[in-house]
């Protein structure tokens, strides 16, 4: 690891260079231009409010739902994007991987950075609807910035693993989309994660499993991200240690064996690809 | 000291097979039922390759399609792992594998420049430095704030090169670059390239089948052939081994008279035979330097043609024309003939040749029968007026030489005496 952190100094250039590329190429013929990295958000925070109409779903503390969700939907879509374009990252660069020697994992890495910028573009967004419904940041807020490095790991970890496989195995990039709409409906975003806390903690909605299920549901590292976002900034509270930590331990495993992973794989990328 | 040290280097490839999830599966669950799961087949693309290269020489690796070459310029350069044996490299790698990896078509060419640097590893500031050199160099001012995907391909290999050569390793690798655009940037891009080499003693290696200009360039020649080194050291040597290495494939090929022939015929006539023939009148298919030898072209003709013309050829493998023996127009009668071309001294060097021959009608030279490579023939070495070998050009051209001041004559080392 302090290798990999050595070469990314190394190679921030490239890194930065890489990234600016992605961003101008993304956006240059598209009219809207950067519009299109807050449409997603906000169209699924409508979506939702929508169809919370419908079906009730509980918002305890009175916190306004589509703030909710939209401060839930930032981190997820971010993780979301970030996954999708660092899963095909090494296998969408093929011409640079079969030319040009460089550490491989600036690919994964360069994607997922890239995936920041449009997640900046949503605060904007947030700040907005914050003050529309009134509510003021505390000191907390920066919370923020560790939750975000931690959403960039995670995102990593995922990334580094599955572009590497999707070297050998095309599958993965085909299978993830579906994997990551499971992802969504197993974290916090349509629903809070206090109401499942009241499910299952305060209900034993699910007998003497309930405790178990919870603990298994905060392994999801999406779970601890979000509802730590969430709390830092719109309830002016610091993430909450014991939401968190299930979720930290599976990012450290994923991330050793997706780092692992890939560097072993790295060296036949040019022969496989 | 070696700057590149490679030792006991082996690369294979799978062959075949294609890697999927439903393959590995089934091999998975035959491998745990104990079934035999077939090996998959194996190329070996490199076998066994040592070689040290020390600071500052400049090593051309030829050989043919397939040889290993780019497999081990791949190696070289870290974008693929050996099977076996180890590459060590002390100093940074510019590895220029095809110029024009990473351009991006939706981008300018300024941003392109940037880009390429950083993949190439060039700093910022230096591209910014070498900014306005780089878009000279292409000739691309008009054009630097375009999307280069409306750049021709020539526009964009040219801005590749240019900023792919403004790198400053240790090493560096060049595969083929040289082969890009039209004649005139082809000059001079291997100008920049000899320049930098000659003026900034860089270690250099250089994969092309421009012979000649591996030749040029280098201090040292690695000829490989089916992944092993065949022959390795000066350049003059090994290239000639090389050459002779393929005048030799060329003619084992060439034997039958029908195989690898060009031939173009409209019914009015045929050549029936081409023949050699040395001062003795025996047909040859090898003729010594300075030795008579004579060319017959045997040919039916089937109609009355009033204006026919008739010659024979001789062209080198690759059909670069050396001579014409064409004779004037004659009015011929249907039936068979024989046309012989006296050459009282072959003055080409000794190498591979082929005669071609042909018969045309009319002023217009409309074609009756046109056949290239219809023989093949070396020309040897002539042990009684040695000259230095076929790479001293083509042909001995009959001269007068003179040598004034106080010279005189030294030793005549073997191989290198008298000529001509």
């Amino acid at each position: 690891m302090i290798q990999a952190t050595k070469t990314l100094y190394q190679y921030r250039e490239l890194l930065y260079t890489l990234a600016w590329k992605d961003v101008t190429v993304r956006y240059k013929q598209a009219y809207l231009g950067m519009a299109w990295a807050i449409l997603q958000p906000l169209a699924l925070m409508l979506i939702f409010t929508v169809v919370r109409s419908f079906v009730g779903i509980e918002t305890p503390d009175g916190v306004p739902y589509p703030i909710l969700t939209f401060a839930a939907l930032m981190p997820w879509t971010f993780f979301q994007q970030s996954v999708t374009n660092g899963v095909s990252s090494v296998v969408s660069n093929t011409a640079l991987v079969r030319k040009i020697y460089f550490p491989r994992e600036i690919f994964p890495i360069t994607a997922v950075i890239v995936k920041l910028i449009d997640l900046g573009f949503s605060f904007i967004i947030l700040a907005g609807l914050m003050v529309f419904y009134r509510m003021m940041p505390t000191l907390h807020i920066l919370w923020v910035i560790p939750i975000l490095v931690y959403a960039v790991l995670m995102a990593l970890s995922v990334s580094m693993l599955g572009s590497a496989i999707n070297v050998y195995y095309r599958d993965v990039a085909a299978a993830l989309p579906l994997a990551l709409q499971l992802a969504m409906y197993v974290s916090p975003i349509i629903y809070p994660l206090s109401l499942v806390h009241r499910k299952l903690i305060e209900q034993q909605a699910l007998g003497e499993w309930s405790n178990a299920v919870y603990q298994l549901y905060l392994l999801n590292p999406l779970v601890g991200l979000i509802d730590g976002f969430q709390r830092a900034v719109l309830y002016g509270k610091p993430p909450e240690f014991s939401t968190l930590w299930p979720g930290i331990l599976t990012v450290v495993v994923l991330l050793t064996i997706g780092y692992r992973v890939f560097k072993r794989a790295e060296n036949f990328f040019a022969d496989a690809i | 000291m070696p700057i590149i040290e490679v030792n006991h280097l082996t690369k294979r490839y799978q062959l075949g097979r294609q890697l999927t999830i439903k393959r590995t599966l089934v091999d998975m669950t035959d491998r745990l039922r104990g079934r035999d799961v077939p090996k998959p087949k194996l190329f070996e693309a490199l076998h066994d390759v040592n070689f040290t290269i020390n600071e500052g020489e400049v090593v051309g690796i030829i050989g043919h399609n397939g040889a290993g070459k780019s497999t081990l310029l791949k190696m070289l350069s870290r974008i693929s792992t050996p099977t076996e044996g180890t590459v060590r490299i002390h100093g940074t790698v510019a590895p220029l594998i095809e110029v024009g990896a990473g351009l991006v078509g939706d981008m300018t060419g300024r941003e392109n420049i940037f880009l390429n640097g950083a993949i190439m590893g060039v700093p910022k500031a230096v591209i910014k430095e070498k900014f306005d050199d780089i878009v000279a160099f292409a000739e691309l001012e008009k054009f630097v704030d375009t999307p280069i995907k409306r750049y021709s391909s020539g526009m964009q290999i040219r801005l590749a090169f240019a900023v792919a050569t403004s790198v400053d390793p240790d090493i560096l690798i060049v595969d083929e670059v040289l082969a890009v655009g039209d004649l005139a940037f082809q000059r001079k891009c291997f100008d920049r390239m000899e320049r930098l080499i000659k003026d900034q003693g860089k270690t250099v290696l250089l994969v092309s089948h421009n012979i000649r200009q591996v030749e040029r360039l280098c201090t040292r020649v690695i000829l490989m052939d089916h992944g092993q080194i065949v022959a390795d050291g000066d350049p003059t040597e090994v290239c000639n081994l090389f050459y002779s290495q393929n005048n030799e494939k060329i003619k084992a090929g060439k034997t039958a008279f029908s195989k690898n022939q060009r031939i173009h015929h409209t019914g009015g006539g045929e050549v029936v035979r081409v023949a050699l023939q040395n001062s003795s009148g025996e047909s040859v298919e090898s003729v010594e330097v300075f030795k008579s030898v004579r060319i017959q072209v045997e040919f039916d003709l089937h109609e009355h043609l009033d204006h026919m013309v008739v010659a024979a050829s001789i062209h080198t493998t690759d059909f670069f024309y050396l001579a014409v023996f064409r004779q004037d127009p004659q009015v011929c009668p249907p039936g068979r003939y024989l046309y012989e071309v006296e050459i009282p001294e072959m003055l080409l060097l000794p190498g591979v040749y082929c005669i071609s021959a042909g018969l045309w009608q009319g002023d217009a030279h409309a074609v009756i029968f046109h056949g290239e490579t219809l023989l093949t023939f070396t020309v040897d070495p002539n042990p009684e007026r040695p000259i230095y070998s076929a790479f001293d050009g083509i042909f001995a051209m009959p001269a007068e030489r003179r040598l004034s001041g106080q010279a005189q004559p030294a030793n005549v080392e073997a191989g290198w005496g008298e000529n001509v």
